[in-house]
């Protein structure tokens, strides 16, 4: 137990001194096995580790969808995306950062995670905002939060995770993201209408139009028609995820080529970057793996499950320490390796709680339901201060927008955000609704 | 002293609660409290590397099935994986750990851990969504799960195309028509919840197939304990552990068969001309092992017709 | 600084070693997804899946994720937190520099022996996949080459920084 507790500590020291997350939780988590047991055993753990965590058919979708989303963003959908959104809101105030949020969540529905959700939003998104006169703080807020929708709406590679951690159906928790992830674009529009509200300054009160070409309608339709593909191949039983994953980058693939635009060159860096992408996501799943190893060799998810049994309290009320401890996790937490590192702990300690006689005493909708509010958890995490990654993907592409600002302009959309997790904690069926 | 067992199967899984957690508590009785036996949370690795976590003392114990790696080991284990072998779980076990780790040194073939049990599960069935096995020309074509080793090869010989995947895999696979069936025992229609996607559940005498289970402890570890605590924990270990597990598996089959009652599957026994199909195929592969064991020093067929008088299913 | 004549060869070296790795990386992907298609068809048209697909898709995600992995570290593609920004201290900094870079070096020497000696032992025993008999070793021996030159390339460009 206290050795766990060493062992966070001397992670986030690590991680402090810009040790890459993933060595430091090798470097932890290998040290910490060979003290509870000894460095022979530490040292084959790792290599064993290493090895069979690369060798994984589930998480073979990684790169698929990895891949799916890159040659999206060269196919150049995301400016249709914004292009369609911004002319129907142009009239409002705060129309713009309105579209950025549903063009996100479009985006979101193509694309399985949240930070190239974010990079390629504020490529589109960001220039017409600054024209329009948009407080930098409301445009990089709406776009890293409309980012976060990327691994809530479906395909996720959160999810993915969850359910190769827990055992949970993976097409089942697509389908559960669903309605949450729109919920979320909903609560973030309202976000925008309230801040616009309060604070008329941020935003002019209504915007050019922008024509919406063939092309744009074209590419909105492409979007559509791909999510159609995966979610009603999946939902109706005709591909496993695995083989939507490769269905739908070959139909990118397809979109990229007919939208025009696609270069031998542009093709070979999106592979290039997919699997650098894919290599940093899964040198932290070995890391989270090994560490994780060490975590439970040393008692820590018995010893948290023993307290929270003996304190006897109803099963929200653990539910709603959990999301507490999430959230303020999330602060200074990146968001892969807080899913990998707490979902292990946590997940026995869930599954053993009573929620009564409704649609939770199903215990494979516990399962998918709290996969739901981990994803959530992990979206404020992505934009919670210190160590907000979607803000700092908007910090890179945009150098000249300081850090307090972008935090300052999250406010609004990390409120909707406790407002969403509130809700779905308290109404489980928004999520299991689609089922 | 506490050894440290890493399980993989779910925490709730009959073999975890009613053999794992039972034996590590009888360990600690016959040791009068010397050795204790903690189960993790979590394994330390993925299924199949479980033998090799307790052989090189990355964990102290851990069990799993010799068919989980396809390697050069566990050559005589498969002795265990046959046609026809036993009609209980129960009888099956304790023959196969009297015989395997008797006549066969099943000790020689686990090399860098202690011994500490063997078991099989209970007969292994033939499960389709497409027809009904009447005749031997109704597997042809037929895309069917199997776990690999034996069966694998049985059901190629039967004209029919082997998938390999996780059993956690079975239901996505089935539910989008990847595959039309699977070989299991009984209990994992419910346990699996694949009742929705079968239609055709064929039983047959002794099981088409069966999977050998082991229990391993570190030797390094094992030689560090007194005289005293090995006998107490062999005592329930080996032939007392083989009758507990293939307890558990029965009661378990026993279970899924009431459940899978209620079902629309048809269950029923396979067809004489089937099961002859099955046993030419059998005793050709049986040869073909019995003569691998041969050059090992051993004599397998005199152990097979051991095992399966013992069973009372030889004929 | 190093002279800029003195830059030519190691670049150009590293040059092509991504250029290769990259291409590399780019067949597998493709192969990836070809691989599922393909059996998708197969299943669908001809109810006929292909061999071996589930343990070829994992093999190629294992060769995809090691052949990436160097590109990645060279790139400083691991996720790493920027706290340390706010304290402007530049003893703190030059710290942060170091223990980062050992770190990463130290990580990946020693991640490619452990894996080496993994492979080492699936070859002793003789460990093939399921279906198609592939012998498994290769992939660990190739995921231990990657580490090694991961931490070679991490080595090279910390040099360089300094
Ligand atoms: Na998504
Ligand atoms: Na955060």
């Amino acid at each position: 137990m206290i050795e766990s507790l060493i062992g966070f500590a001397a992670l986030f020291g690590l991680v402090l001194l810009r040790v890459p997350v993933a060595l430091a939780m090798i470097m932890v988590g290998t040290a910490g096995f060979a003290y509870m047991r000894n460095w022979s055993a530490a040292l084959n753990l790792l290599g064993g580790a290493a090895f069979d965590t690369s060798l994984s058919f589930t998480l073979s979708v990684i790169p698929l969808f990895i891949f799916m989303g890159n040659l999206l963003t060269i196919s150049g959908v995301s400016q249709s995306l914004f292009s369609t959104a911004h002319h129907l809101l142009h009239r409002m105030r705060g129309g713009l950062a309105m579209a950025s949020i549903v063009a996100c969540g479009g985006f979101s529905a193509v694309c399985g995670s949240s930070l190239a959700t974010a990079a390629t939003m504020s490529k589109v998104a960001m220039p017409s905002m600054r024209k329009a006169g948009y407080a930098d703080s409301l445009a990089t807020g709406s776009i890293a939060a409309g980012g976060t929708l990327g691994i809530l709406i479906p395909p996720s590679v959160i999810l993915i995770i969850y359910g190769l951690i827990t055992e949970a159906d993976i097409g089942k928790l697509f389908v559960a993201g669903v309605i949450p992830g729109l919920i979320g674009v909903l609560f973030y529009l309202a976000a925008v209408y309230t801040a616009v509200l309060l604070k008329p300054q941020l935003a002019p009160s209504g915007a050019e139009d922008h024509q919406v070409t063939r092309r744009d309608r074209l590419g909105v339709l492409a979007v559509l028609g791909l999510f159609i593909v995966i979610m009603a191949g999946i939902y109706g039983g005709f591909f496993t995820p695995t083989e939507a994953a490769g269905i739908g980058a070959a139909t990118a693939l397809l979109i990229a080529v007919l939208m025009g635009g696609l270069t031998v060159g542009k093709l070979f860096r999106a592979g290039v970057d997919c699997a650098k992408t894919t290599a940093m996501i899964f040198a932290i799943i070995i890391g989270a793996e090994v560490f994780s190893n060490f975590v439970s060799y040393a008692g820590l998810p018995d010893a948290i499950l023993d307290w929270v049994t003996s304190l006897d309290v109803n099963a929200y009320v653990v539910m709603l320490v959990l999301v507490l401890i999430y959230v303020l996790l999330g602060a200074v937490l990146e968001s892969l390796s807080m899913i990998l590192l707490t979902v292990p702990i946590f997940f026995p300690l869930v599954t053993s709680l009573d929620f009564g006689s409704g649609i939770l005493s199903d215990p494979e909708m516990v399962v998918i339901w709290f996969g739901i509010i981990v994803v959530v958890v992990t979206e404020i995490s992505l934009i919670s201060p210190p160590i907000g990654l979607n803000v700092f993907v908007l910090r890179s592409v945009l150098p000249d927008v300081p850090l307090p600002t972008m935090f300052a302009g999250i406010l609004p959309f990390w409120v909707a955000d406790l407002l969403r997790l509130a809700l779905l904690i308290a109404v489980p069926g928004l999520c299991l609704l689609l089922l | 002293e506490e050894l440290v067992l890493s399980s993989w199967l779910p925490p709730k899984h009959p073999v975890v609660t009613q053999v794992m957690t039972p034996w590590a508590e009888s360990v600690e009785e016959a040791t009068e409290g010397r050795v204790t036996v903690r189960i993790l949370p979590k394994p330390l690795g993925p299924p199949p590397a479980h033998y090799d976590l307790a052989a090189d003392g990355i964990a102290d114990i851990t069990y799993g099935l010799h068919s989980f790696t396809k390697d050069d080991r566990f050559l005589r284990s498969r002795i265990g994986q046959f046609s026809f072998i036993g009609d209980t779980a129960t009888d099956a076990s304790k023959a196969y750990w009297d015989v395997y780790s008797g006549p066969l040194d099943a000790q020689e073939e686990h090399a860098d851990t202690k011994l500490l049990g063997l078991f099989v599960h209970g007969p292994g069935m033939f499960h389709n969504n497409q027809r009904k096995i009447e005749t031997p020309e109704d597997f042809s074509g037929l895309k069917i799960r199997t776990p690999g080793g034996y069966i694998a090869g049985l059901s190629q010989d039967l004209d029919i195309t082997t998938q390999f995947m996780g059993p956690g895999e079975v239901y996505e696979k089935l539910s989008r028509g990847v595959i039309d069936g699977v070989t299991f025992p009984m209990e994992a229609l419910q346990a699996f919840k694949l009742t929705d996607h079968i239609k055709y559940s064929m039983k047959v005498p002794g099981g088409i197939y069966n999977t050998s289970w082991f229990l391993v402890m570190n030797e390094n570890r094992w030689d560090g304990l007194s005289d005293e605590d090995k006998a107490a924990i062999e005592k329930v270990s080996g032939a007392a552990l083989a009758e507990m597990a293939g307890r558990v598996w029965d009661a378990a089959d026993s279970n899924g068969a009431s459940y899978v009652a209620d079902t629309e599957i048809e269950v029923y026994d396979a067809p004489p001309a089937v099961v002859d199909a099955i046993r030419a195929i059998a005793e050709k592969r049986e040869a073909e092992w019995a003569a691998a064991v041969q050059d090992t020093g051993f004599d397998g067929a005199a152990a097979l017709a051991e095992l399966r008088s013992q069973t009372g299913v030889s004929d | 600084m190093p002279d800029e004549s003195t830059q030519p060869a190691p670049s150009r070296l590293w040059l092509g070693v991504k250029t290769i790795l990259g291409l590399a990386c780019v067949i597998v992907l493709f192969a990836l997804m070809g691989l599922i298609c393909v059996d998708v068809v197969a299943r669908y048209f001809f109810n006929s899946p292909i061999r071996g697909a589930y343990e070829l898709t994992e093999i190629f995600l294992a060769v995809l994720i090691f052949l990436a992995l160097p590109l990645t570290t060279q790139a400083r593609g691991h996720i790493e937190v920027e706290l340390l920004n706010g304290l402007k201290s530049r003893f703190l900094d030059s710290l942060a520099t170091v223990v980062a870079a050992l770190s990463t070096i130290g990580v990946f020497a020693i991640l490619s022996y452990v894996v080496w000696e993994h492979a080492e032992k699936l070859a002793s025993r003789g460990t093939v996949t399921n279906s198609l008999e592939l012998p498994l070793a290769t992939i660990g021996y190739l995921a231990a080459l990657s580490c090694a030159l991961s931490a070679v390339l991490f080595f090279l460009q910390s040099l360089r920084r300094i």
